[in-house]
């Protein structure tokens, strides 16, 4: 069987983490190979190196036995190899021949539009598509926008193609509609290599499959030799868990009750398909699941950033669903977005302005029309004190803040009640310990727990298993829109936990 | 087997990640000598002595008559680049300074004109209600843009451009029609003004009150956008509209009353034209006051403070402009085209503050 | 209102429009690509300066080709500013607008200009050096069309440089809709990290489609002189340049949609004098002559609508500068 792909000792280290240790990975003709792994497994960073997208730091790439470098997608693609991202690079307002033909020099001076379009409507057929090239991409659905792009692809002679993730965004007629084009290209002799963290697509469609965790190969193997539980432990691995001394709480009163909400995402896509979750007071939720599975959708409509289309979301007593942010902050719900430079934080405002951001517009800091400066300083040197922020001055901005330190800014400002003096009713946290290190991470955990012991019900996404069985009361899995499961930390085992992650589904207990 | 090629030198331009105030200032001073060199290449190319000319131009500071005169044309620009401040600071890009100043000057002498005519207000009351109601014309007409891009993402620059032309026209339709001075012997003029409705009532010289409506507004302005609810705000939707969202802000209101300020201060500004330097209308009373507000603010870095020496910098320019036509033979235009080398300079200076240029000697390709 | 009154109202109105026309072909180009030229009144304007000159000193033909020149060279700078160096474009193009105002007052003033002519051509009589206006370029008849009524005046009876307008819309359309170089330049306004990765030199399209727009620019500029109103003025263009612009917009991003609203303008403006010479009370032209710009923003309004946007809307990355990310 002839290797279309072969990558030997790929590293690559990005600031902070090693992405890629020492990857060998082969791709068959003919095959279909998945890639499967969590969150920060190095899967993408392994195939943006395939594609082009980053350089490896050491490491060879062979493409059907030839030694080859590849420093950008142009390369990868004029090589034959074409992936296919979870974002898709198309332009809605041309129609999909236009989208195809891009770039190609073979198509001449005049578009031959008649030719060209019957060539890409059989193209499509023997994979099983129906499409018109003349319809704007703006009018497609999601799966059909991907069939595009792989027409693209397909156009080209592309005979290695990469999929990152292709079902995030399809319905399952689409799926299957998918999986029986990528049987016929596999026949005729294409290499497919298939990322994804659901353990039955790898099952359903894959020859081999190679388990990567945490920047290492942990195995290859051929599908039909292996099941789901077996393909679980090696993605999830058997961590030492420690646990944080943490009495059991007593939750009293409900801090907000979520139900059967329903929201889309960015794209178009069903991204909450009907939520239901209830978080105590004095209680810490985590929620864990592969990212990409509604986490962000859900922490963006209670913080009042997007809207639902359906579901309620009851705080003391009325649904606040669908209201402005400025009204949610006041009720008293804090939010702590991931990336924090994103727009949690403004880098070029100062420290001060940044601790104030929501708190400036009440009292005693403002009197409606007027900043009072004065106790905003007064305030600022206390948190920065409480929070133990380091920096040379207040009046320096925000992005000369090293992570841990702006993590430290946002907590101060969420948590610490200067909206109406009083400690926050719930607090939303999305992966806040992310890219940080050991010492701030802490932090962070020490901070929410005293947080939820005061009394504020705590929800908190992660994408670290142990993280959130570290410091969470109860465990919630997110998987495809929904919560599948609710437990307490211990009452589920480590292999278990993973399979829902993956898509397996389980009777939840609690 | 990679190929090494050896370049004699390798460029890299990487972005900076921070810079200091020191750079911020050496390159403004740089971009001003650059635009001197380059109009002293113009000038040569006509056979002038670049120096001479530059001679006049220092001239004007150094005279205290034409310094004065400096300072009447500083008050209209300072009062928009003012206006400016506001605007830019929230990322709204508010080419319509010119067509505010035309509103504010058409709302100033239509308060004079009602007063004349129908005698509804007492005298001393004229220059403030001239005042509040420039202010509210170039408000609103501001704040139209400002509130189609709050609430539909319209193109500020273009919407903001374009009335500029319809302000200009409609004050070209009043003095050539409903509002000319009967007794003007048919010139396209208004009547003109009564002298208490003029800003020479403070301080018996236009440019002394003039001095003071700019200072008190360069106050103002200061106030609003470091002590006031509205201008934290400001800066907030200036940094990301993502971030003014998530702090809870409401953008249309916001970005509308931002706007609104902006305009006003800017429509005082026609005021200052029409009451204090003209004493009555006239068709384009305003030779590009609002285009040079903008070169005036990104050079003074949206500052209030610097804004008065800036613009006091470029009413020189222009004073020196008309000495320069009167003795040299130089048009006009030579003002303008330094103006615009100025303005040229300075943009290209933010490339050097944004990006660091490497040069090592060696290198592999 | 005789047949004779149509048809001078009518061949004025696509003399003047062409002026508007060839500027906004241009700048359909540039900003298909994503560059939006706020340079083009001063390439404009420089176009003019440079056709009143050379016409003088040597003629029309060395009057065209310098306001070619003069406004590629603009063009470029423009391209090396926002493409290269990825300065702010709103910016650089006010910047180049009031450069391009100030250096043609400053090249036409009299004394100037007088200086200059000699040392173009010094076998030039006295009355040519300090004359404010130029010959202007013949009319070309085409035989037989021209005689038809109405069309044949408003259509047929005009310079070079109207019909070479007319068909360069037509072929400038169908380059952009109907090529392969046309689908290129819309792509690279659109996605440019898309077409990159496709292998298109995204910086070299922007820059040759920016220096296109300066030429078309200045060559509208020289028009408006040599073609149609051969007496300068300082500011002679008075602002077609950013009507222009407007134009664009209204004629969302299309070449054939430019020749109507290229002539709706035109219209509009013919009518403001013709109007003001029948004693229409003087109010109206000024009414008129907000028009057009009063348009532009309406149609700014409603292409911003959602559902107009997806089809007819501007190019995604207007204004955009693009930089290959690692």
């Amino acid at each position: 069987m002839e290797e279309l792909v072969s990558l030997r000792g790929i590293v690559k280290h990005f600031p902070g983490v090693l992405a890629n240790d020492n990857v060998d990975f082969t791709l068959r003709r003919g095959e279909i190979h998945a890639l499967l792994g969590e969150n920060g497994a190095g899967k993408t960073t392994l195939m943006n190196i395939l594609y082009g997208l980053y350089r490896p730091d050491s490491g060879e790439i062979y493409v059907k036995g030839r030694r080859v470098e590849i420093s950008s997608p142009r390369d990868a693609i004029k090589l034959g190899v074409g992936m296919v991202h979870q974002n898709f690079k198309l332009i809605p307002s041309h129609t999909i021949l236009e989208n195809i033909i891009l770039g190609l020099k073979e198509v001449g001076l005049i578009i031959n539009y008649k030719k060209i379009s019957e060539e890409i409507k059989k193209l499509a057929e023997s994979y099983g598509w129906r499409i018109n090239p003349d319809t704007y991409v703006w009018q497609l659905t999601a799966g059909e926008k991907q069939q595009v792009e792989l027409l693209k692809l397909l156009y080209r002679d592309a005979h290695i193609l990469i999929f990152d993730e292709p079902t995030s965004v399809l319905t399952p007629q689409e799926c299957r509609i998918l999986f029986q084009a990528l049987r016929r290209m596999a026949k005729e002799g294409k290499g497919i290599i298939f990322i994804t963290h659901k353990l039955d697509e790898v099952l359903a469609i894959s020859d081999r499959v190679t388990v990567m965790r945490k920047g290492k190969v942990v195995i290859t193997k051929e599908t039909n030799k292996t099941d789901v539980s077996e393909l679980a432990q090696y993605m999830v691995g058997r961590p030492v868990l420690f646990t944080i001394e943490k009495e059991r709480s007593q939750p009293s009163g409900e801090a907000i009750i979520i139900k059967n909400l329903k929201a889309f995402n960015d794209k178009g896509v069903l991204a909450l398909k009907g939520v239901d979750l209830v978080v105590m007071n004095n209680e810490i939720v985590g929620i864990i699941g592969v990212t990409g599975n509604g986490q962000q959708e859900l922490v963006e409509v209670i913080a009042g950033l997007r809207k639902a289309v359906e579901g309620s979301l009851i705080i003391d007593g009325t649904n606040i669903v669908n209201s402005t942010p400025d009204k949610i902050i006041e009720l008293g719900v804090a939010y702590i977005p991931p990336e924090p430079l994103r727009y949690s934080v403004a880098p070029n405002l100062t420290i001060i302005d940044n601790l104030f951001l929501k708190a400036y517009r009440y009292k005693p800091y403002s009197n409606g029309i007027m900043i009072n400066w004065r106790k905003i300083h007064e305030k600022a040197n206390e948190l920065i004190k409480n929070f133990q922020i380091v920096s040379p001055s207040l009046s320096a901005k925000a992005k000369s803040l090293s992570g841990g330190n702006l993590q430290r800014l946002i907590l101060a400002r969420e948590l610490s009640g200067l909206i109406g003096e009083r400690i926050p009713r719930l607090i939303v946290a999305a992966y806040p310990t992310k890219g940080l290190d050991i010492g701030a991470a802490e932090f962070v955990h020490k901070t929410l727990i005293e947080y939820s012991r005061k009394g504020s019900g705590i929800l908190f996404v992660s994408e670290d298993i142990e993280e959130a069985l570290m410091i969470s009361d109860r465990v919630a899995v997110m998987y495809d829109g929904r919560i599948i499961s609710i437990f307490r930390p211990g009452e589920i085992d480590i292999e278990k936990i993973g399979l829902m992650m993956a898509g397996v589904e389980i009777a939840s207990t609690s | 087997m990679t190929k090494t090629l050896k370049k004699p030198y390798t460029i890299k331009i990487g972005r900076r990640l921070h810079y200091s105030r020191k750079l911020s200032i050496l390159t403004t001073f740089f971009a001003l000598i650059l635009a001197f060199g380059v109009a002293g290449v113009f000038f040569a190319i006509i056979g002038l002595n670049p120096l001479e000319v530059y001679s006049y131009i220092g001239g004007v500071f150094t005279s205290p008559i034409l310094l004065l005169e400096s300072l009447k044309r500083a008050i209209p620009i300072g009062l928009a680049a003012l206006g400016l401040c506001v605007a830019f600071k929230m990322n709204f890009w508010n080419i319509g300074a010119e067509g505010q100043m035309y509103m504010g000057m058409f709302a100033s002498t239509g308060v004079v004109l009602l007063h004349v005519y129908y005698g509804l207000f007492p005298d001393y009351l004229v220059l403030l209600l001239m005042i509040l109601g420039a202010f509210f014309a170039g408000g609103l007409w501001c704040s139209l843009p400002a509130f189609l891009k709050a609430k539909m993402k319209v193109n500020e620059i273009l919407t903001t451009l374009m009335m500029n032309y319809v302000a200009m026209y409609f004050v070209d339709f009043l003095v050539y029609g409903p509002w000319r001075d009967p007794k003007g012997y048919g010139f396209p003029l208004s009547i003109p003004f009564p002298d208490y409705s003029k800003l020479t009532i403070i301080f018996g010289e236009f440019a002394y009150g003039g001095l003071l409506l700019l200072c008190v507004t360069a106050v103002l302005v200061f106030i609003i956008l470091r002590y006031s609810k509205l201008g934290f705000e400001l800066r907030i939707v200036g940094e990301s509209i993502d971030t003014a969202r998530y702090a809870g802000i409401n953008l249309s209101k916001v970005i509308t009353l931002g706007g609104f300020i902006a305009g006003g201060i800017a429509g005082i500004g026609g005021l200052t034209i029409v009451s204090g330097i003209i004493g009555r209308l006239r068709p384009r009373a305003s030779p590009g006051y609002g285009y040079t507000a903008i070169i005036v603010g990104l050079l003074s870095a949206l500052n209030p403070w610097l804004i008065l020496p800036v613009s006091i910098f470029f009413g020189g320019l222009f004073v020196a402009g008309d000495i320069l036509q009167a003795t040299l033979k130089i048009p006009g235009a030579a003002v303008e085209m330094y103006q615009a080398l100025i303005f040229l300079f300075i943009v290209i200076g933010e490339f050097m503050k944004r990006y660091q240029i490497t040069i090592t000697r060696g290198g592999d390709s | 209102m005789s047949i004779q009154w149509i048809e001078q109202v009518l061949q004025l109105t696509v003399q003047m429009g062409t002026v508007y026309l060839l500027a906004s072909l241009g700048e359909i180009y540039s900003e298909r690509s994503g560059v939006l030229n706020l340079g083009l009144e001063g390439m404009m304007i420089m176009g003019a300066a440079m056709s009143f000159i050379f016409s003088v000193a040597y003629g029309h033909l060395s009057a065209i080709v310098m306001a070619a020149i003069i406004g590629a060279l603009m063009g470029f700078i423009l391209s090396i500013l926002t493409v290269d160096m990825k300065l702010n474009q709103v910016l650089v193009g006010l910047a180049l607008t009031l450069l391009g105002i100030g250096l043609s007052g400053f090249f036409t003033f009299p004394e100037i200009r007088k200086n200059l002519l000699l040392r173009l051509n010094p076998s030039l009589p006295e009355n040519m050096l300090i004359t404010q206006q130029a010959e202007k370029l013949q009319e070309v008849l085409i035989p037989l069309f021209s005689d038809i009524p109405i069309l044949g005046k408003m259509f047929f009876s005009h310079n070079v440089f109207v019909y070479f307008s007319l068909i360069l819309s037509v072929v400038m359309w169908f380059v952009l809709f109907k090529t392969r170089i046309g689908l290129t330049i819309r792509s690279v306004g659109e996605n440019p990290s898309m077409a990159d990765s496709l292998g298109v030199n995204v910086y070299m399209v922007r820059r040759v489609s920016t220096i296109i727009s300066g030429v078309f620019a200045s060559l509208a500029g020289a028009y408006f002189f040599i073609g149609f109103h051969p007496f300068w003025r300082e500011g002679v263009t008075a602002g077609r340049g950013f009507i222009a612009l407007a134009l664009v917009i209204l004629a969302t991003w299309s070449p054939l949609r430019a020749i109507l609203g290229a002539y709706l303008f035109g219209g509009v403006e013919t009518f403001q004098y013709r109007l003001q010479l029948f004693g229409l009370g003087a109010q109206s032209p000024y009414f008129l002559a907000m028009l057009p710009y009063i348009i532009t923003i309406i149609t700014l309004i409603v292409i911003s609508t959602e559902s107009i946007k997806k089809k007819l809307g501007a190019p995604a990355t207007l204004g955009t500068p693009y930089s290959r990310e690692e």
